[in-house]
């Protein structure tokens, strides 16, 4: 018995702290809008990027290829300005991944699957019609797309004129929150950035010149 | 017979192993090539030269273009300045490398990664021409009129998981490289090929000055 108020404040203070950390809570919930988020989606069909990671603290950069295949599929793979291939990932047209080649030391699952989302997110990818559902407050709307753990936000404003960001978030509060800059209906955006807020991890794509096929 | 047939498919499981490279014949006489390019690599003090770089993804049918600048000084210094697509500066001296990349700035020591050592080591090297007596790679030497092809296999664990193998071609008119090689094991590759070289000119410091 005497140990009821002790646990009966931990509990209350486990409440307040759920709570408090839910970031969403305040919207409220609305129905889905048709053909709203679609017209954001970007057409990566060859390009070229040129890519900055920042990680704890380490700078690495290179150029990033992202290509849609005959197949349907998409490709992507970053390689440093000597040449190197640090990855190279395929997006299937039915939400599946694949790793073609990873350096050894870029070989993390915890790393692989962290990229995975980040780029679906952007691509947007893995956005189930049959599940997905608005969060709005007065001037925005959140764009809801649960997925296998947590829930991919398209952020636009309440006419639907304008991304104005994308969200990975837990089931309580955003852990990554992407851009687009100048990204036109039918193209791909002239720059993409990625930033996680959980721990120092980023990533900014600028577009370079056409590419030359073989 | 049964030898008749074992010795069929011995050549035949061995062909990839003597493929030789269009063009090129193996070197009969790879002591005197040895020789020859120790050298003349020993008289080449600097390197001065432009650089395009081609990279060919081979699942993907597409190249990614870059060109630049490059500079070498006995013995350890190497300087490499892309210009395009986009300004990339890149400065190996003495067990230091230092990156450029837009207004970020990175330096460390070649010595913190092994592989970073290694792949200095490979730069350094083919330019140098040290890269005969590179103990992470094994070296068969092919010939035509006008240069050598020298095909490094790794032998280093590591390495081979990185490198299916790195090519140089040396011309024969100065034993310096002209084109270099590198093709990874996924069978992408990356082809750097000199241009306007100039032999022997005084380098100055300030170029390979890491800030």
């Amino acid at each position: 018995m005497r140990q009821f108020p002790t646990r009966f404040l931990i509990f209350l203070s486990l409440f307040i702290l759920n709570i408090s950390c839910n970031q969403y809570r305040h919207l409220k919930r609305t129905p889905p809008e048709e053909n709203c988020i679609e017209k954001f989606k970007p057409a990566f069909l060859l390009e070229e990027y040129k890519i900055s990671v920042d990680v704890v603290g380490k700078h690495i950069s290179g150029l990033l290829l992202i290509k849609y295949m005959p197949d349907s599929s998409t490709r992507i793979v970053f390689t440093n300005e000597m040449g190197f291939s640090f990855f190279d990932f395929g997006f299937s047209q039915d939400d599946g991944f694949a790793v073609y080649q990873i350096v050894p030391q870029m070989n993390k699952p915890a790393l692989i699957k962290t990229l995975r989302k980040d780029f679906e997110l952007v691509m947007f990818r893995n956005m189930d019609r049959n599940k997905t559902y608005n969060l709005t407050d007065s001037s925005i709307v959140y764009h809801a797309y649960p997925q296998v753990k947590g829930v991919n936000y398209y952020i636009t404003d309440e006419q639907c004129s304008r991304l104005i960001k994308m969200q990975r978030s837990s089931d309580k509060k955003p852990i990554m929150e992407a851009l687009f800059y100048d990204n036109f209906p039918g193209k791909s955006p002239d720059s993409i950035s990625i930033r996680h807020l959980n721990f120092k991890f980023s990533i900014y794509l600028k577009k370079l010149v056409p590419l030359a096929s073989q | 017979m049964i030898k008749t047939i074992a010795l069929v498919i011995f050549i035949l499981f061995n062909l990839p192993g003597i493929a030789q490279y269009t063009g090129y014949a193996l070197s009969n006489h790879p002591e005197t090539f040895r020789k020859s390019f120790a050298e003349a690599t020993a008289s080449t003090e600097s390197i001065q030269s432009g650089f395009s770089q081609e990279k060919t993804l081979t699942m993907l049918s597409e190249k990614m273009n870059s060109t630049g600048k490059f500079w070498y000084r006995k013995k350890d210094k190497l300087r490499m300045e892309y210009i395009q697509p986009y300004p990339y500066l890149m400065i190996l001296s003495s067990g230091k490398i230092f990156v450029k990349d837009g207004q970020k700035e990175n330096q460390f020591s070649a010595n913190s990664s092994k592989i970073f050592q290694q792949v200095n080591r490979i730069l350094i090297d083919c330019v140098s021409g040290n890269m005969l007596n590179n103990p992470d790679f094994q070296a068969r030497i092919f010939e035509n009129a006008g240069s050598f092809l020298i095909e490094f296999q790794p032998v280093a664990k590591n390495l081979k998981e990185l490198y299916k193998n790195i090519n140089i071609v040396i011309d024969k008119k100065d034993f310096t490289a002209i084109v270099v090689e590198m093709i990874e094991v996924s069978g992408d590759k990356t082809i750097i090929r000199f241009q306007n070289k100039v032999l022997n000119a005084p380098i100055p410091d300030s170029v390979f000055n890491i800030p």
